[in-house]
């Protein structure tokens, strides 16, 4: 009893018994509500409901009125409870701060500048969202909670993301590579 | 609305554990990029393997039927996943 406290307050787990806590969470995910776990359609769930009261001419088109349907979905709930898991977890470990960098390693290699690292999170993260809408989900929408179904969809979308992610991390970061 | 509550608990623990697996950081993200670290490999592929066990266990069980499955399309599939992998390495997130 004493090891698993002290195992809760640790900052980094062992990345199999968190990836396994994953996995019986996806588990549960179809077993409770036949839903699946994801994050980026949650994001597109939230858009169109925002794009449709302010603009609603623009996102009255095939993708947000029948692929991606706005409106309060299980997966923004789930959404909702990933930001809180999160801090629960930096709370449980105490390394929850606020900051405007959130890695040390980022500003030794690119510079102290908060505004490039969030001029960059948002761009990348533009593209991120974008490739996840293509491909029909992202990290844990498509590639976790397909390949648990054994969809090839979701084997492709990793070859993907490894090919262009090694890609980008070379031209990104040259000789410190 | 008992299935949003479902929701609401299973997104904490799906936060705890991308937080205790330290896929939060910019570092770990970019460091399976870079070979330096394979967590977030390890991560996934943990839970794939857990929950693939799973689900088919308790699909032979009758216990539950699948969701419907994420649609496979070649070309979408592979084109998205490498956009998406130039965000992911270059946000960190």
């Amino acid at each position: 009893m004493k090891w698993l406290l002290n195992y809760l307050h640790k900052e980094l787990w062992s990345p199999y018994i968190a990836g396994a806590l994953l996995g019986v969470v996806g588990v549960l995910a179809v077993l409770l509500s036949n839903s699946l776990l994801g994050a980026s359609g949650a994001f597109e769930n939230i858009a169109g409901l925002i794009g449709k009261a302010v603009a609603p001419r623009v996102f009255d088109n095939m993708y947000f009125n029948f692929i991606m349907p706005p409106g309060i979905t299980w997966g923004v709930i789930l959404l909702v409870g990933v930001f809180f898991g999160g801090m629960l977890g930096a709370f449980s470990s105490g390394t929850f701060r606020w900051r405007l960098i959130s890695d040390e390693k980022w500003s030794k290699v690119f510079g102290p500048q908060v505004w490039k690292r969030w001029l960059l999170a948002f761009l990348g993260a533009i593209v991120l969202e974008y490739g996840a809408g293509i491909a029909g989900g992202c990290t844990s929408g498509l590639a976790i909670s397909g390949g648990m179904l054994l969809a090839p969809a979701a084997y492709l979308f990793i070859a993907g993301m490894f090919a262009s992610g090694i890609v980008t991390a070379l031209i990104v970061y040259r000789k410190g590579y | 609305m008992a299935n949003y509550a479902i929701a609401g608990i299973l997104g904490v623990f799906f936060g705890f554990s991308l937080n205790k697996a330290g896929l939060t950081k910019y570092s770990k993200i970019v460091g399976v990029f870079r070979f330096t670290d394979l967590a977030v490999l390890k991560f996934m592929m943990t839970a794939l393997v857990v929950s693939m066990i799973g689900l088919y266990g308790l699909r032979g069980l009758g216990w539950i039927v699948f969701p419907t499955v994420p649609s496979t399309y070649i070309v979408g599939n592979v084109i998205g996943g490498l956009i998406f992998g130039i965000g992911m390495a270059l946000t960190g997130y």
